[in-house]
C-alpha cells in the first residue's frame, strides 16, 4: 500500500539508452517492444525498473511488472497513467491485447472481453457496451437480409481489381456488406480509402459500406510484443479477427458468405485467407476465393498502383483504377500522399 | 504545552488509500501533499480529494498539515482557498525564500479565515526552506508571521541548489540544519528535519535521526509508516532523564505549595529553561507510554 | 453545468474509484457501475454519484464508475473532478455561496 518509493517516469523513446533499458526489461518478461509504441511509462524502485506499460494509438500494450514487485498494485498504477494519457490525447475508447492469463487483472481494471483465442490472446476494451453499440449502429443503418455476404478490403487505393471483386460478389448475394479496414498505417488515410470505395461502388445498389473501425483487426494494429514466432503471430491475428467476425458481426448482419480476393503475392494475406477457409465454414459461413482481374498478363493490385505512383508514372495508373480514383490521384488533395509514397522504398 | 512533532508522515495527496489510513500508524502529524508528489495534470484532483477528506474523515488528535503549492505557481492560490476552508491545523509553505513569502501567505490566510468565519489565527503556518537563500533568511522567515509554528528544511532541492548531493553522514546539510535550528530556537518555534528517502536503509535512517535529535531538532518528516517507530524510539528519553525530570517537577510543586519564588533541587537553583526541558522530557515519555507501538 | 466532452478522474488503485463521464444529451443520467464491493455498497455508491450530479446541476450524463472500495468522500471528490473536466468548469465546493 505505502509504495511512495516508486518513481513514475515517462520513458523517452527517442533516447537510445532509455529505449534499450525498456527493451531489456521486456525481454526478461518474454515480451518485446512493439515498433509502433508512441508513449511509455515506467515505475522505478530506486535504480531498478519495476513495471512498465505503453500506448500506441488507442491500444495499451507492453504492460509488464517484474516478478519481484507482483501484487503491489503496480499494474493498476501503470494502466491508470496510460488511460489518463490516452484521454488527454482525446482517445477514450481503449483496447488491450493480452495473454488470456492476464484477463482477470484487466477485468478488475475496467476492461471487458471482446474475443478470446484460448491460450493465445484476448482482446479487451474499456467499456462493456463497445462492440454492442458498434453492432447496433450497423444494424440500424443497414438493411438486414438473410442472404447476406461480406467482403473486407483495405483498398490502398481502390483499383479496378477491387471493383471487379465487389461486382462479382454483389452479383452473387442479396446484400453485400463491405468493410473498409480502419488503420492509419497504409499510404492512403482511412477516410480517403473509404471515400474512393464509396465513389467506386455507386453503381451497385445492394452494397452496404461500413467503416471497419476497432473490430476489424488489421495486421498493422495487431500487436506482436507477446508472440515471438512470426508464423504464430500471423495465425493468431487471423484467428482473433475471425473470432470477432463469427461471434459478433456475422450473426448480427445475417452474413452467410465471405468473398475474398485471391492473393498471389503477399504471404501474410495468403496465410490469413487460409485461416479463413479453415475457420469460417465451421461457423456456417461459406468462403469463396475470387481470382484476380488481370491486365497484360499480371494481376491488378493496389501495390502495382503505388509502384507506378512511386516511379512518377501517375498517368499509367489510369488503366488500373476506376475514373473516380484516377481523378483523386491527379487532384491537389492527393499531392501529400503521392509525395509520401515517392519518399518510401518499400512494397507496403 | 506545545504539541510533539517527532514525526510528520508525508501522504501523497492523490492517493485515497493512504489518505484514509494515514493516522493509524501513530505519527504525531500527517502532511497531505499537494506539491511535489502530485503531477501537474492531477493538481485539481488531489486538491479536491484532500479537501473532501479533511472535511469528512476523523483523524482523532493527529495534527493535520497540508503542503500546498507555492503562491508563485498557478496552483498556489486555489490550494490556499480550498485548504483554509477545509480547516487543517496548519498549512505548510514549500520553498520559502524570503519573509515576504511568509507574509503573503499569512495575509491570504487572514482574508480566507475572515471569509469562512474562522477565528483569526486558527490556521497555523509552517515554512520549508529548500535553497541557500532560504537558509540565509531563516531567522527572518521564522519571525515573519505569528502563525508560524515550525520551520523545516527540505534537503533534496537544497543540495541541488548547493551543487552537491546527499551523503550518508549528511555533512553537506550540517550548516543548514544548524542555521534552521538557530532560527527556530531564536523565534521560539519548532525545527523540523527533512525526509530520508531510502525506506530500506534502516541503519542509515537511525543514524540520521540520532544526529538530528542531537542537533536539537523537534522531529522529522517521514515518507513511510515503517519509519515512525524508529523516530519515536530514538526520541524517547532515558530512564535517568525521566527520573531527573520528575524530581524537577516535584520540586516546583513543592516550592509553589510553600509559596516560594525560588525553586531549588539538590542545592542548585532551577531556572526556566530547565523546567521547560523537564516538561518536554515527560511529554515525550508519556507519548511513548500511550503510543500504539508500545502496546505490542 | 453541462457535460461537453469526455472527462475522467481517479485511479484504479485500491480505495479509489475511476469516474468516466461523457455527454448524454437529452437522455438523463445513466450510471454503469463496477465495484469490488458491489453487493454491499452498490446502492450507496450510486446514490453518492446521483447526489453529486444533482448538486452540480447535471441533468444529462453517462457515468461509468470502476470502484475499488472508495469512501463516500473519495467518490464525491472524484465525481466533482470528473465533472469539472468534462464540463470545462471549475466548481469549487469551498467557495462561500
Amino acid at each position: 500500500m505505502w509504495y511512495t518509493s516508486f518513481r513514475e517516469q515517462v520513458v523517452n523513446l527517442q533516447s537510445g539508452i532509455e529505449r534499450k533499458q525498456l527493451q531489456a526489461f521486456l525481454e526478461r518478461q518474454s515480451l518485446s517492444l512493439d515498433g509502433d509504441v508512441e508513449y511509455a511509462v515506467a515505475l522505478w524502485d530506486g535504480e531498478k525498473l519495476a513495471a512498465t506499460g505503453s500506448l500506441s494509438g488507442s491500444v495499451l500494450k507492453c504492460i509488464a511488472v517484474d516478478e519481484e514487485f507482483k501484487y503491489l498494485g503496480l499494474s493498476a498504477k501503470i494502466v491508470t497513467h496510460l488511460v489518463q494519457e490516452a484521454y488527454l490525447k482525446g482517445r477514450t475508447h481503449l483496447f488491450i491485447y493480452t495473454k488470456p492469463e492476464n484477463k482477470t487483472i484487466f477485468t478488475e481494471l475496467g476492461f471487458y472481453v471482446i474475443a478470446e483465442i484460448p491460450s493465445k490472446v484476448v482482446l479487451m476494451e474499456n467499456t462493456s457496451k463497445g462492440i454492442k453499440n458498434y453492432i447496433n449502429e450497423m444494424k440500424s443503418e443497414s438493411a438486414i437480409s438473410a442472404d447476406a455476404a461480406a467482403v473486407i478490403v483495405n483498398c490502398n487505393p481502390f483499383t479496378l481489381g477491387h471493383r471487379y471483386l465487389l461486382e462479382y460478389a454483389a452479383a452473387r448475394c442479396r446484400l453485400l456488406h463491405v468493410f473498409v479496414v480502419w488503420e492509419e498505417q497504409s499510404s492512403f488515410p482511412a477516410e480517403i480509402r473509404y471515400k474512393l470505395v464509396q465513389q467506386g461502388v455507386q453503381h451497385l445498389d445492394n452494397v452496404m459500406l461500413h467503416k471497419g473501425k476497432d473490430y476489424i483487426i488489421s495486421k498493422a494494429t495487431f500487436p506482436s510484443y507477446f508472440i515471438k514466432e512470426y508464423q504464430e503471430l500471423v495465425k493468431t491475428h487471423a484467428r482473433l479477427d475471425l473470432e470477432i467476425f463469427t461471434q459478433h458481426i456475422a450473426p448480427a448482419l445475417g452474413i452467410k458468405k465471405r468473398f475474398v480476393g485471391e492473393e498471389p503475392y503477399c504471404k501474410v494475406t495468403a496465410a490469413y485467407n487460409a485461416a479463413m477457409q479453415e475457420v469460417l465454414p465451421k461457423h456456417g459461413i461459406e468462403v469463396q476465393v475470387v481470382p484476380r482481374m488481370s491486365l497484360e498478363g499480371s494481376p491488378i493490385s493496389a501495390s502495382r498502383v503505388r509502384e507506378l505512383i512511386r516511379a512518377g508514372d501517375i498517368h499509367k495508373t489510369k488503366e488500373l483504377v476506376p475514373e473516380t480514383t484516377y481523378q483523386f490521384l491527379i487532384s491537389p488533395e492527393a499531392e501529400e500522399i503521392i509525395k509520401h509514397i515517392q519518399s518510401m522504398n518499400k512494397r507496403h | 504545552m506545545s504539541r510533539l512533532r517527532r514525526t510528520m508522515l508525508y501522504v501523497p495527496g492523490n492517493h485515497p488509500g493512504m489518505i484514509r489510513d494515514a493516522h493509524i500508524y501513530g505519527a504525531d502529524s500527517i502532511m497531505f501533499d499537494l506539491e511535489d508528489s502530485v503531477s501537474l495534470r492531477e493538481k485539481d484532483a488531489a486538491r479536491m480529494l484532500v479537501y473532501h477528506a479533511l472535511r469528512t474523515l476523523d483523524y482523532g488528535n493527529t495534527e493535520l498539515v497540508v503542503r500546498v503549492n507555492g503562491l508563485n505557481t498557478p496552483y498556489g492560490r486555489v490550494d490556499f482557498e480550498a485548504m483554509v476552508a477545509a480547516r487543517p491545523n496548519a498549512i505548510r509553505l514549500p520553498k520559502a525564500e524570503t519573509p515576504d513569502d511568509i507574509r503573503e501567505a499569512d495575509e491570504l490566510i487572514t482574508q480566507l479565515e475572515e471569509l469562512h468565519g474562522i477565528e483569526y489565527g486558527k490556521i497555523k503556518l509552517m515554512a520549508a526552506v529548500e535553497s541557500a537563500l532560504g537558509v540565509l533568511n531563516a531567522y527572518q522567515i521564522a519571525t515573519a508571521s505569528k502563525r508560524l509554528i515550525g520551520i523545516a528544511i527540505g534537503a533534496e532541492d537544497f543540495v541541488t541548489d548547493l551543487k552537491t548531493t546527499r551523503s550518508d553522514d549528511g555533512i553537506e546539510l550540517l550548516a543548514a540544519r544548524s542555521q534552521i535550528l538557530f532560527a527556530a530556537r531564536a523565534a521560539g518555534i519548532d525545527a523540523l528535519d527533512t525526509v530520508f528517502s531510502d525506506v530500506n536503509d534502516e541503519a542509515g535512517f537511525m543514524q540520521e535521526v540520532k544526529l538530528i535529535k542531537q542537533l536539537g531538532f523537534d522531529g522529522k518528516s517521514i515518507i513511510n509508516p515503517r519509519q515512525i517507530e524508529i523516530v519515536h524510539r530514538i526520541f524517547t528519553p532515558t530512564e535517568e532523564e525521566v527520573r531527573k525530570s520528575v524530581r524537577i517537577i516535584e520540586a516546583i510543586k513543592e516550592a509553589e505549595e510553600k509559596g516560594s519564588g525560588v525553586v531549588s533541587l539538590d542545592g542548585k537553583m532551577i531556572d526556566k529553561p530547565i523546567v521547560e526541558r523537564a516538561r518536554r522530557v515527560l511529554q515525550l515519555n508519556d507519548a511513548v507510554k500511550n503510543s500504539y507501538f508500545s502496546t505490542r | 453545468m453541462r457535460i461537453q466532452q469526455v472527462g475522467i478522474a481517479g485511479t484504479l488503485e485500491s480505495s479509489d474509484i475511476t469516474i468516466h463521464i461523457e455527454p448524454n444529451e437529452g437522455k438523463g443520467i445513466d450510471i454503469e457501475l463496477k465495484s469490488t464491493v458491489e453487493n454491499q455498497f452498490g446502492r450507496q455508491i450510486r446514490s453518492v454519484i446521483q447526489e453529486t450530479l444533482l448538486e452540480l446541476g447535471i441533468t444529462d450524463a453517462y457515468v461509468r464508475a470502476n470502484d475499488k472500495g472508495a469512501l463516500d468522500c473519495t467518490i464525491r471528490a472524484r465525481m466533482v473532478t470528473a465533472v469539472n473536466r468534462a464540463a470545462l468548469g471549475s466548481y469549487s465546493p469551498w467557495e462561500v455561496k
